[in-house]
């Protein structure tokens, strides 16, 4: 009984987050519309999609859906909503505080993030500029992305990260795209930062890389996510220079960031490394094989800067452990 | 007789503080308009400098300035915050309309600030850089306009008001 009403709140308090920071940008119709798509949906919402000239789409984890004009969720599209591109503009303004020029950086990068860590994919004509973007105009498409945290996913896998009750092992984490992998060092970077009082593990300094803005979820600077008291974001600085610029500045004991395998994160690792901090991080794949034809992930894995390799898939819905391997004696540890 | 002289140096007084209330109305103007000029280099700072949001650097401005324009600045940011306007220029030209009759600007002024309002948020960094710059330079202009306009008048109404109240004391008495 408890447990079902615990689970009715939950959702109500996730319909009402979305609501808030999510809907209220949409124009009036559309709000309402999906607004009113049945609660026991909505739960489980990840994506909101909007292409101009096509029919209104959401998705979750079964796959994608058309939304009709009584709220219904369908995968007939004949009697669905279609977006116009003015709703589009809209929406894009209102969410860009109509301060467009505030966020030209932003949508050069193709997203915006907004409060409560939900990111809004934006897609349509770039402008140039010396082959670089400039700006993305005639906006086609916004791919609003829900986020959800969830707390406690790395209970299982935490045990091999930890050494004893002050120290970590170097870890990466290996899965395929949608197996929750950043999900994981999120929760990862709460519980080292935070501490964990049934292993005796007091909290350490966290020092959180976000590239992509994906793990923190920074809005306004302020990560969106709770990634733990005593942890520093640096949020949308390319890998190198965000390694540097957090050892020399916040003294981290962990460097926690999320996928490597492109050009210089070797280098950007093994500044790490070498100052003695520890690194916690992610790669794309579905094996530690398939890692090896990566270059810069290779070069990590010769180095033996790794202890731990912890092999993620969705087997059993996302972040189901596969595989977890010594990496000094490549004995599995759990299986 | 004493009553007379008593009352002839109220009409004097009176029409007298007159003239110097006049006086200094002139020179409200001009100084509405260097305090709005003031406001708008503020703005340049915070949205370049920042990149703050409109409604966030409005609200700051307005936090700075005791004039009676800033409240301009503070009523846009109140209709956008409260989501009432759109886009920020009807945020602005609603704010405009509603506390122009406080300050002491006449109708060209208020004709340049409603054409500040059309490019408001909606360009990018230069774009609105370069609508400040220009609305600075007009204003500039009506500045230079009232400053001359005060200098012609000032003097003249403080000598009306007691030369007047020394006719009207004349006639009357």
């Amino acid at each position: 009984m408890d447990t079902k009403e615990e689970s009715k709140n939950l959702m109500l308090e996730n319909k009402n987050n979305i609501m808030e920071n999510v809907l209220k940008y949409l124009p009036v119709e559309l709000r309402n519309l999906i607004g009113k798509i049945k609660p026991e949906f909505f739960a489980s919402l990840e994506e909101i999609r909007l292409r101009a000239n096509k029919p209104l789409m959401v998705e979750n984890a079964d796959g994608d859906w058309f939304v009709d004009q009584d709220s219904n969720i369908t995968k007939v599209f004949t009697k669905c909503v279609q977006v116009k591109q003015e709703d589009i503009f809209r929406t894009l303004e209102s969410m860009s505080q109509n301060s467009i020029y505030a966020f030209s950086d932003e949508i050069r990068n193709g997203f915006i993030t907004l409060r409560g860590g939900h990111r809004v994919g934006i897609t349509g004509r770039t402008v140039l500029e010396n082959n670089n973007i400039k700006n993305i105009k005639d906006v086609s498409a916004l791919n609003i992305r829900i986020s959800r945290e969830v707390k406690g996913c790395s209970q299982k896998i935490i045990r091999y990260i930890l050494k004893n009750n002050q120290d970590i092992y170097n870890t990466l984490i290996i899965s395929p795209p949608q197996c929750g992998k950043t999900t994981m060092l999120r929760d990862i970077a709460r519980l080292l930062s935070d501490g964990i009082g049934e292993m005796q593990f007091k909290g350490v300094k966290v020092g959180v890389v976000d590239e992509r803005s994906e793990i923190g979820a920074c809005f306004k600077g302020i990560a969106q996510n709770n990634l733990g008291v005593r942890t520093d974001i640096l949020d949308g600085c390319p890998k190198i220079q965000g390694m540097n610029m957090m050892l020399r500045s916040m003294s981290p004991y962990v460097i926690i960031t999320d996928e490597i395998g492109n050009k210089g994160d070797f280098e950007a690792v093994m500044q790490v490394v070498n100052a003695g901090v520890k690194i916690i991080t992610s790669a794309h794949g579905y094996n530690i094989s398939e890692l090896k034809a990566r270059e810069e992930v290779l070069r990590l894995i010769e180095e033996k800067t790794f202890d731990r390799y912890i092999v993620l898939d969705k087997s059993d819905g996302p972040g189901t452990i596969r595989e977890v391997l010594d990496a000094n004696t490549m004995k599995v540890l759990e299986d | 007789m004493f009553l007379k002289l008593i009352g002839s140096a109220l009409i004097i007084i009176t029409s007298g503080f007159l003239g110097l209330f006049l006086s200094k109305e002139c020179g409200r103007r001009p100084r509405e308009l260097r305090e709005l000029q003031n406001l708008l280099q503020m703005f340049e700072n915070e949205i370049s400098f920042l990149s703050n949001t409109i409604a966030d650097a409005f609200n700051k401005l307005s936090d700075y300035s005791t004039s009676s324009t800033r409240n301009f600045f503070k009523q846009t940011s109140l209709n956008l915050i409260k989501g009432k306007c759109c886009s920020a220029a009807e945020a602005w030209e609603a704010a405009v309309k509603e506390n122009f009759e406080k300050t002491s600007l006449n109708k060209e002024d208020k004709e340049v600030l409603i054409s500040f309002g059309k490019i408001l948020g909606a360009s990018d960094i230069e774009g609105q850089i370069k609508n400040i710059r220009l609305t600075c330079t007009q204003l500039k202009m009506q500045e230079e306009k009232a400053e001359e306009n005060k200098k012609k008048n000032e003097g003249m109404y403080r000598n009306l008001g007691l030369l007047g109240g020394l006719a009207l004391v004349i006639i009357i008495v």
